[in-house]
């Protein structure tokens, strides 16, 4: 999930690539939450500035709930931006943008 | 009774004693004519001198104008002993009957605070008591001239012979010397005049004119009787008489009318400052009332520690010893409120300016109050100016950043890019190893584009607050970091990025410069204020003016109308304070 269309469309490739199936999109907060309700991921990778929601409070509420997805954060900025934000939100892990790859998704699963 | 009142009473006794034997001296004498009206004139004019000069003496027993006065009158008296029968005691005060004009010349000299203003003025009188001394000795060896011979005086005790052309040379020769002293003694009291401010004039007037008069009198009698006319000496000398008779009484009349006058002037500006209190005409009242046109008012700004004027200038107070300028505080309700800088002869009436400034305190009050707003004007204007200025330097450092770090990285991988694309054909291997150094290129490029973006805004700290911001400040910081107190309800966004902004510069103060362990940082709202504080454990001894960084960020709260203190006693850590209303 993340409001930039290019980073969307280069992840889905970069991951179907290395072998994940990737079954949806969304463009901010709110249709994140339908979108994950509706097709139950396993993982959601999520973006931390979205234009409603922010991202901690979207990987709060998807894991909320004992069978929820995976949630791993990504940004173009450190997680050093964020302090313990992140360890809070109840997602698994933090992938800074530029390192986004297979392998790093598949150590944090 | 004190010590220096019986001292003055021992005084006058004295100088009764004195008079009685002068005139006693006077009646016995066997060449003195018209005796009872010398005796009469000699003891108005003792009298009125000593009198005069212990009234001073007992006002301002620390100035020695008072002494000198008193000097003047008993020197005077000396002049009697020239009625004595006897030939040694007519020599000595033929030798001594001058000494009263040096005297004299001293006490206008050293007026109005009883002392020489230069070195050499002390030389010059020393001259003056030369002459005195010697000048009759031509006349005791060799005979007296004509015109001063008197029938039945007792002869000089010094008398060797007659040689007139000796005696009249050595005559002539110290009258001259005297004008030439007299000469001198004028000019620096002119002097003196020209160069005095308007209160000082009014001071040293009736002194100073009075002994211009007696000096030109005695320099045109010492001139004619080098030329031998002994009637126009005898004409001057009446005169000389007079006016120097007139010397106390115009510096007493002076004295008691400036009382009334003063007295009056500081009632006058009382019924004034009722009328109208806290007009801009208080600078004018008060100069009025101290007659000193030079006057002028300065305010003090109790938060600031500082002196300001009218337009809420600092301005930087007279120091104690100022030869020109001195200052009175005004106090109202045991506050100081602004002190008044007048000319340094007022202090001479301690009195007078007590009232002055008593009568001040509420209309100074109300000025201050005017003061500390333009003050405050002020100090926006100029950091507002420096915020300005701090802008535009932020731009350019951001745009030279840009240039220097993310954008040079760019263009090098763009051409890496291109290269690794004509490599990938023939040759894989290379290319795969331009592609990793592209890699690594930008890695760095992404680094600094968001070390850049943190600077202009951390985003963390619109999307989630001053407390998540903090945190992370606090993460990211080298040292130990406590977040001792943080609101519990948000401030508003300018209240908390002066706030981030604060904290971040001080923890960079901190790791810089105070070899701390550890800081601490609070964030609180109290009374309406956000109040910010960052205390490390360091050495202290920090300077508030050192860097950009605090100056511009005390600009920043300031335009918040916060203010910000620094309290880094050396060995005693750093405490950094900030308070903005919120």
């Amino acid at each position: 999930m993340d409001d930039h269309p290019s980073f969307r469309a280069t992840a889905r490739v970069l991951l179907e690539a290395e072998g994940f199936d990737v079954v949806g999109e969304a463009a901010d907060g709110a249709s994140a939450l339908t979108e994950a309700g509706r097709l139950q991921p396993e993982v959601v990778l999520l973006d931390v500035q979205l234009p409603d929601i922010d991202g901690f409070d979207v990987a709060a509420r998807l894991t909320g709930n004992d069978n929820g997805p995976v949630v791993i954060l990504v940004s173009s900025r450190d997680s050093s931006d964020f302090g313990p934000l992140v360890t809070r939100s109840g997602a698994r892990g933090f992938v800074p943008k530029a390192e986004l790859s297979g392998d790093r998704l598949q150590e944090l699963l | 009774m004190s010590g220096l009142r019986r001292a003055l009473w021992g005084v006058a006794l004295a100088a009764v004693i004195a008079g009685a034997a002068a005139s006693a001296l006077v009646l016995s004498s066997d060449h003195t004519d018209y005796a009872g009206l010398g005796i009469v004139i000699g003891l108005v004019i003792m009298a009125s001198f000593i009198g005069t000069g212990l009234f001073a003496w007992w006002r301002r027993p620390s100035n020695r104008f008072g002494a000198l006065m008193t000097a003047v009158g008993f020197t005077f008296l000396l002049s009697a002993l020239t009625a004595s029968d006897n030939s040694v005691v007519f020599t000595a005060g033929v030798i001594l009957s001058g000494v009263y004009l040096v005297v004299f010349a001293h006490m206008v000299l050293a007026y109005p605070d009883g002392r020489l203003e230069r070195r050499w003025h002390a030389w010059l009188l020393g001259v003056g008591y030369f002459l005195t001394l010697f000048g009759m000795v031509p006349q005791l060896l060799w005979g007296f001239k004509e015109d001063m011979q008197c029938d039945g005086c007792p002869e000089s005790a010094l008398l060797v012979g007659s040689n007139d052309t000796l005696r009249n040379v050595l005559d002539a020769a110290t009258s001259l010397l005297g004008i030439g002293v007299v000469a001198v003694v004028l000019f620096i009291l002119l002097r003196r005049w020209a160069r005095a401010t308007s209160p000082q004039r009014r001071a040293l007037a009736p002194v100073l004119w009075s002994g211009v008069v007696m000096l030109v009198l005695l320099a045109s009698q010492l001139g004619s009787g080098a030329i031998g006319s002994s009637r126009l000496t005898d004409a001057l000398g009446v005169a000389g008489l007079i006016v120097f008779a007139s010397v106390p009484w115009v510096f007493l009349i002076s004295l008691v009318r400036s009382r009334v006058v003063r007295a009056g002037a500081v009632s006058e500006l009382l019924l004034a400052l009722g009328e109208a209190p806290g007009t801009g005409t208080l600078r004018c009242r008060l100069a009025e009332a101290l007659g000193d046109s030079s006057l002028d008012l300065v305010f003090w700004l109790e938060d600031k520690r500082k002196w300001v004027d009218y337009e809420g200038h600092v301005v930087e107070l007279p120091r104690e010893g100022d030869p020109v300028r001195a200052w009175t505080e005004v106090v109202l309700e045991d506050r100081r409120v602004g002190a008044i800088l007048h000319d340094v002869t007022l202090r001479e009436e301690p009195e007078l300016l007590r009232s002055v400034a008593a009568a001040a305190g509420l209309a100074m009050e109300n000025e201050r109050l005017q003061a500390q707003l333009r003050a405050r004007v002020e100090e926006l204007r100029t950091s507002r100016a420096r915020i300005v200025e701090a802008g535009t330097q932020e731009r350019r450092r951001l745009e030279r950043n840009l240039h220097d770090g993310a954008q040079q990285r760019l263009v090098a991988l763009s051409l890496t890019l291109r290269l690794a694309q004509g490599k990938l054909r023939q040759d894989p291997d290379k290319a795969d190893e331009l592609i990793n150094g592209a890699q690594e290129e930008l890695t760095l490029a992404l680094g600094e584009l968001r070390e850049l973006a943190r600077g202009i805004h951390p985003a963390i700290l619109s999307d989630r607050g001053l407390g998540a911001a903090l945190e992370a400040l606090a993460g990211r910081a080298p040292i130990a970091v406590q977040l001792a107190e943080l609101p519990e309800r948000p401030l508003p966004e300018a209240i908390e990025a002066a706030a981030y902004f604060v904290v971040a510069e001080a923890l960079t103060n901190v790791v810089k410069y105070a070899h701390a362990s550890q800081a601490t940082v609070s964030v609180s709202q109290v009374n309406g204020h956000a109040v910010v504080e960052i205390a490390d454990d360091g050495i202290g001894g920090a300077d508030p003016g050192r860097g950009s960084g605090l100056r511009g960020l005390a600009d920043r709260v300031s335009a918040l109308d916060g203010n910000m203190q620094l309290d880094s006693p050396a060995g005693a850590g750093t405490r950094l304070r900030a308070e903005i209303p919120v």
